[in-house]
């Protein structure tokens, strides 16, 4: 990493910025923001299945503590990232193939709105037990 | 008119590999999240429970592909983000090189800990 100009840094952040930017940069940073959010789901994932080496203590009580709350308020947080990164992901793929691409903004705003729809339900399902 | 979706990625051998283990997600997701969490009283299972539903084959088969689809698509991901950085051919090799070997620990680890769990 060393041999990295600092603009090329500057360069490669500039995503993250969507200040200004139209729908589609919009579009774009989200899926990027939760696609780093899951790959770091899928490290703690792996991290909290590993208290399963440790034995029935230490998972039952792990189990207990994944039913308070605010540890359900987090599995809404993964949820909505999975949806707004999977169904954003399905319109990247769809334009990709040219499908939909000049419908882009209206699929966007569709998917996005499903999204919000099925995370509501999920959500309702997951704090109604 | 300028399009304002322009930013997106143009096709690439690894963005049809990230659009297939995409896809591949979103129905394996699907499924883990039906068998995990729907299916299982109060969505979680302690443990006797987890390794019952390790043990059985076609979960096994289920959880194993996912973990592999999973990871190639987070280090393809990883991938896509990085070379944002404007890298040289050998350090675009490198980092394709480095991210195979996370993703094959992070699947050699997931097959371990599910070995370990089974038995």
């Amino acid at each position: 990493m060393a041999n990295l100009e600092y603009p090329k840094v500057r360069r490669a952040g500039r995503w993250f910025d969507v200040r200004r930017r139209k729908l589609g940069m919009w579009a774009y940073a989200l899926n990027r923001i939760t696609g780093i959010g899951l790959v770091v789901y899928l490290y703690l994932h792996l991290a909290v299945l590993s208290l399963l080496l440790r034995g029935p203590r230490s998972w039952d009580s792990f189990v207990s503590l994944a039913r308070a709350p605010y540890f359900l308020a987090l599995d809404v947080i993964l949820l909505a990232g999975i949806l707004i990164h999977g169904l954003n992901g399905l319109r990247v793929t769809l334009t990709g193939f040219d499908v939909g691409v000049k419908a882009q903004k209206a699929l966007f705003g569709a998917l996005m709105l499903v999204a919000v729809v099925a995370l509501g339900v999920a959500a309702l399902m997951i704090f109604g037990g | 008119m300028e399009n304002p979706f322009a930013q997106e990625p143009r096709a690439s051998s690894s963005w049809l590999w990230q659009v297939i283990t995409g896809v591949g997600l979103v129905l394996l997701l699907g499924l883990h999240f039906i068998a995990n969490h729907f299916i299982a009283k109060g969505g979680l299972r302690d443990f006797a429970d987890v390794v019952a539903y390790l043990r059985s084959p076609i979960i096994l088969v289920l959880e194993v592909l996912f973990l592999v689809v999973v990871a190639t698509h987070a280090m393809l991901g990883m991938r896509a983000l990085l070379l944002d950085f404007g890298l040289s051919e050998r350090a675009e090799r490198r980092l394709s090189q480095a991210l195979t070997a996370v993703g094959v620990l992070t699947v050699g680890y997931g097959l371990w800990l599910t070995w370990v769990i089974i038995h």
